[in-house]
């Protein structure tokens, strides 16, 4: 079977699956989980196979088919898989798989199991699109299904006010970074003259600039970057092996493939805006992590600050280094490089927290504040291993995958831009600062709740995963060679990471797990209440108002600006349109001939017989009887 | 040219007036269901099958199925001349395929006096098939017409609050577009010096002659405007959100889905290709009325609507408002792009029509105020709702975005400013479009629904509502899956009328 038979039918298993579920299996809600859960496993399979055969299709010669044509408008779909495509489809489908066995266990009970499952499936297709798609025009197709499976999934347990809420606001929000992604689509189909991802170059006209950063607006949204981030924390109303694939390992990660993709449009110009949007995001969002208290709004947060760093990566461009070997200067796309690396190992990682989450979630029944939990250390040891595992790997304890790619960007920023690197470095230590609070007022100390003292351990379907997910956090990071666990695959994504020489990594990300998990470790007691809330109430506070406001904001304007301006103009159309111009639209008619308006408009049924009387008169003078 | 052994295009006009005639000369009630049911039938399936037999017909200047009949009118010289092209086509089909979907509505609902209901509806179908199968103008003129006058006495009767107002207001505007229209049809004619009513002859005469850019300017804006008002340009369009908020549903599905667009296609088949240098003259302050008026403020104000039924009839104008911005681009992209989301929105818009009585019929009330929750008794409407929600505003996968998309390309060659504007309807769109959609269904059961409820149990869809409506869903699904079955047809008709030979210069008919 040649490669792109294999895509095609990696592609379409999912959306074959949602469709069956639709139409069949609304009631069948294990049948309905059976179904998508295989699909997800001929998902990974496709994808492993198409990985592992370093399989490369659509990029010297297109493999696209043309599906609307109109004048000048062509619109086509086809794939472009490459290193950097290899790498997201094993990362979809790899963190796919483990997120719908585990879904097994974590939505056994679920009244609507079959949605849910379907919902999973039409994001698998949708996240496929996005990952196989050879033009932008694809890609935004993909982007905008996506939008609505996360939709469809936020909004699972619908019947509460707050998660029909959420959904609505990430696919609004959404909707906006979708406007300016559009534009900058179709503004460079017209100065380019084409979308597809291998023709594309970076134009000198004047709108090479205005060309990424509008694409970048789609990131935005995705991504959640500033000031579109909002709508990632209300995302956690969703059930939570959803947030661990949708809105931490693979979707919200989609914004910065597609930066990936397109990175031969970028100018310096472009990328110092992307820079500093990733940055500013990495850092706002780990000191709104610090207050909270539900355990996945931690986690959250956690992942806007990732996803920060990843855009903050991409943002810092190309490097030269020096080739030990032939003495040469040579240019990697060190962005590129640093941002996919940074976004493999946190997939692995943060859908395990996720995951590790959930399972803790549902081993309490379904509390998640964690100044409610407590101790769970004993009374769950496999989600507790795994989820120490991620703890330390998000926070970079080295020889850990998170270890390696922290430290890529690191370099990457120390090389470019001290600025962005102290920030980012900040970043870190208040990263491992939140994860380590987290980490000991949910497994250490005494329980604090009912629900966490009677809490236990999920079946096999839930664990396995997390040991699976646990493992590759653990090696996903290395890459280099002499010690390259994926030996030759993926070569052309890990050849453009950016490495620093010597000793001072593993230095730097020891002072900063110190300085940051010591902080936390020592500041907070297992207790009921926040020990920074009672210790420096000024600080949490600020804290509290720096994470609020953006919805404050956002809020304000909604209420404030735009449903007042949306009520005015309405009031304008009832008055103006409907109270005045109408009566004097009809006493216009009125005026061409008040017979006229008698005969057409006063009465209904004489309409009919006018029409009727006009037909027949027409008839009679067409053959001749008038005249 | 017509190679069918049977006279198909005149069978699905001929069947639901016929059928109509029948019923009213009186019947029994069950009989007269199942008669209309078939009538509803015939056009749809003659549609779907022309549609699938077009790719290989002859084409006689662009129609395939041309065939002329005498109607004792040559005198003047008018044909009833019926065929089909890329154009006409899939608005045909669309018309066939909701005239079945609101005829099965209407057919299982207990509307009062369902027989004369029936009778109107089917001689609306049987005017909406015969507009687009015309090539004369006459008759596309005099069918619309047929179509028109049941909407106004439907609406009178059946209708809801403030029905005699709100048809005694669509009448006067309606009327006051039509007439319009006609006078711009009729100059039309008149310039042209043709002898027929014919439209292949009255392009013919056209190029051969040359009309002024005087003279076009003034013809083009009699029709933008005659039929810009079918259409609901702003700020003509006060009548749609009222006309559709009293309209019974059946009769608000086939008038938004299809009748309403009688005015984009003329514009598209009649006027733009006929009357090139007036929409040079015009194009400028069409669009602008069209993103300005109809987008942002009637986006807006879509916002701002409580009531359902209203809300989903200010969403109407407001596509709209891409449509005439896609006319306005005067390009084949901009042109088809307008007839895809015609279509498009033919289907959504009849759905949501559909879906709202629906769901009136267990709330009780439109005002989405007093909704919430009804997800939860009623999951299949709701996950139809959601559909056609998404349908309208422009989610891939369903038939309109691919109409929407290609507007925004080709208006971006247009003006640079109006795109940008035009754009911003995505957003605005997704606001009213998921607000009604969770006020309706998610979140918790408000008090007043609740007290609803508590009296009547409610059920979710039941098997003869879901018929039409899962009718809609896969004409949606599968537009939206595959474009090409409407747009490779669309493309060679509208490159082949759109081709001017040459643009006569305005001297040459000046005299």
């Amino acid at each position: 079977m040649d490669a792109i038979c294999i895509a095609l039918i990696t592609l379409l298993t999912p959306l074959v699956s949602a469709t069956i579920i639709a139409l069949f299996l609304r009631k069948q809600g294990t049948l309905a989980a059976a179904i998508s859960t295989l699909a997800a496993a001929v998902v990974a399979a496709g994808a492993l196979t198409l990985a592992f055969t370093g399989a490369h299709f659509g990029v010297d010669k297109p493999a696209s088919v043309e599906w609307l044509r109109l004048g000048n408008f062509t619109l086509s779909l086809g794939f472009k898989f490459d290193d950097l495509a290899a790498l997201m489809i094993s990362i979809v489908g790899v963190v796919g798989l483990c997120v719908h066995v585990f879904s097994l266990g974590y939505m056994h009970d679920d009244a609507s199991k079959a949605r849910y499952f379907g919902g999973l499936s039409i994001f698998m297709f949708s996240m496929l699109g996005i990952v196989l798609a050879d033009n932008l025009f694809m890609i935004f197709i993909f982007w905008e299904l996506v939008g609505f499976s996360s939709y469809v999934l936020i909004n699972h347990y619908h019947e509460k006010m707050s998660a029909s809420d959420a959904s609505k606001k990430a696919f609004i929000v959404n909707r906006v970074g979708d406007f300016g992604f559009l534009l900058g689509i179709v503004l460079c189909y017209w100065a380019n003259g084409t979308v597809n991802l291998n023709e594309l170059g970076a134009g000198h006209n004047v709108y090479s600039t205005l060309i990424p950063l509008l694409l970048f607006c789609g990131a935005v949204g995705k991504s959640a970057q500033m000031p579109l981030q909002v709508w990632l924390p209300d995302a956690m109303e969703g059930p939570t092996p959803v947030s661990a694939l949708i809105h931490a390992a693979t979707m919200v990660a989609a914004g910065i493939y597609m930066l990936c993709r397109i990175d031969v449009l970028m100018v310096p110009d472009a990328l110092t805006v992307i820079m500093w949007v990733g940055t500013i995001t990495a850092f706002y969002a780990s000191l709104c992590a610090i207050t909270q208290s539900d355990i996945k709004k931690v986690l959250a947060y956690s992942t806007l600050s990732q996803l920060g760093y990843m855009v903050a990566a991409f943002g810092l461009g190309s490097l030269d280094h020096l080739d030990e070997s032939t003495k040469t200067l040579i240019t990697i796309s060190a962005g590129v490089g640093a941002a996919m690396f940074h976004l493999t190992t946190h997939a692995f990682f943060k859908a395990l927290l996720f995951l590790g989450s959930g399972s803790v979630i549902h081993g309490c029944h379904h509390e998640q504040d964690i100044f409610k939990m407590g101790g769970l250390s004993k009374k769950m040891p496999f989600t507790f291993v795994t989820f120490t595992i991620g703890v330390f790997a998000i926070c970079g304890l080295p020889f850990l995958s998170g270890f390696y790619s922290k430290d890529a960007i690191l370099h990457l920023a120390q090389e470019k831009n001290m600025a962005v690197f102290a920030i980012l470095a900040l970043t870190a230590v208040l990263t491992a600062f939140y994860m380590f609070r987290m980490w000991k007022l949910v497994f250490f100390g005494e329980t604090r709740s009912h629900e966490a003292a009677h809490a236990h351990e999920g079946g096999l379907s839930m664990t396995a995963p997390l040991f699976v997910l646990a493992a590759l956090a653990v090696i996903g990071g290395y890459t280099e060679e002499g010690h390259n666990i994926y030996q030759n695959l993926f070569a052309g994504v890990w050849s453009q990471i950016p490495h620093a020489e010597g000793a001072e990594p593993f230095i730097m990300s020891l002072v900063i797990l110190i300085v940051g998990a010591g902080a936390a470790w020592m500041l907070y007691k297992p207790a009921a209440t926040d020990t920074l809330e009672d210790k420096v109430p000024s600080l949490f506070g600020f804290l509290a108002v720096v994470k609020a406001s953006p919805d404050w904001i956002y809020d304000w304007y909604v209420a404030k600006v735009q449903q007042r301006f949306a009520m005015l103009l309405k009031f304008i159309e009832d008055m103006l349109l409907s109270g005045l111009i109408i009566r004097g639209l009809s006493g216009v008619v009125g005026l061409i001939g008040i017979g006229a308006r008698a005969l057409h408009v006063g009465n209904l049924h004489a309409y009919v017989y006018w029409f009727l009387f006009g037909t027949a008169l027409l008839w009679a003078y067409a053959a001749g009887w008038l005249f | 040219m017509n190679t069918l052994p049977v006279d198909l295009l005149l069978l699905s006009i001929a069947t639901p007036l016929a059928v109509a005639l029948v019923i009213s000369l009186g019947m029994p009630l069950r009989l007269a269901k199942g008669f209309a049911a078939a009538a509803f039938a015939v056009p749809a399936l003659v549609a779907l099958f022309l549609w699938s037999r077009f790719a290989c017909e002859p084409l006689h200047h662009t129609y395939a199925f041309y065939k002329v009949y005498n109607t004792g009118l040559q005198g003047i010289g008018i044909h009833l001349a019926l065929g089909l092209n890329g154009i006409s086509l899939p608005l045909f089909v669309l018309a066939g395929v909701v005239g079945l979907a609101a005829g099965l509505y209407a057919i299982q609902s207990n509307a009062e006096r369902l027989k004369t209901y029936l009778v109107l509806l089917l001689v609306m179908q049987g005017g909406l098939m015969g507009v687009f199968a015309s090539v004369d103008i006459f008759f596309f003129y005099f069918f619309h017409e047929l179509a028109l006058i049941p909407t106004f006495i439907m609406v009178g009767i059946w209708g809801g609050k403030d029905r005699s107002y709100a048809a005694m207001k669509m009448t006067i505007y309606l009327t006051v577009g039509a007439m319009l229209s006609l006078i711009g049809l009729i100059a039309l004619y008149h310039q042209s010096g043709a002898d027929s009513f014919d439209l292949i002859t009255l392009r013919e005469a056209i190029l051969a002659k040359g009309l002024s850019a005087c003279v076009s300017k003034y013809i083009f804006g009699l029709l933008m405007f005659g039929f810009g008002i079918l259409v609901s340009l702003w700020p003509f369009h006060t009548w749609a959100p009222l006309g559709y908020g009293a309209a019974p549903s059946s009769a608000a599905m086939l008038h938004a889905g299809v009748l309403k667009k009688f005015g984009l296609y003329g514009l598209v088949q009649i006027a733009l290709p006929l009357l090139p240098l007036g929409v040079v003259e015009w194009a400028r302050p069409l669009a602008m009325l069209a993103v300005v008026g109809n987008l942002l403020v009637i986006g807006f104000i879509t916002i701002a609507q409580r009531d359902l039924k209203q809300m989903i009839g200010y969403s109407s104008v407001m596509h709209m408002g891409y449509a005439f911005l896609g006319i306005a681009t005067f390009s084949v992209a901009g042109v088809g792009g307008v007839v895809l989301m015609m279509v498009a929105h033919g289907f959504s818009v009849a759905l949501l029509f559909l879906l709202s009585t629906s769901i009136y019929h267990r709330t009780q009330t439109f005002d989405m105020m007093e909704m919430g929750g009804l997800a939860q008794k009623a999951p299949v409407m709701a996950a139809l709702f959601v559909t056609a929600t998404m349908a309208s505003i422009g989610l891939p996968g369903l038939a309109n975005f691919w109409g929407e998309l290609t507007i925004f390309v080709a208006a971006w060659q247009f003006s640079h400013v109006l795109t940008v504007l035009a754009v911003t309807g995505v957003v605005i769109s997704a606001i009213y479009g998921l607000r009604s959609a969770a006020r309706v269904f998610f979140g918790p059961q408000t008090e007043a629904f609740a007290k609803v409820a508590a009296e009547k149990p409610v059920t979710d869809l039941t098997c003869c509502e879901k018929l039409p409506a899962l009718i809609l869903v896969a004409a949606l699904f599968f537009i939206g899956f595959w474009p090409r079955s409407i747009s490779t047809p669309l493309n060679s008709a509208i490159e082949a009328i759109y081709h001017q030979p040459a643009v006569h210069a305005p001297a040459v008919a000046a005299k």
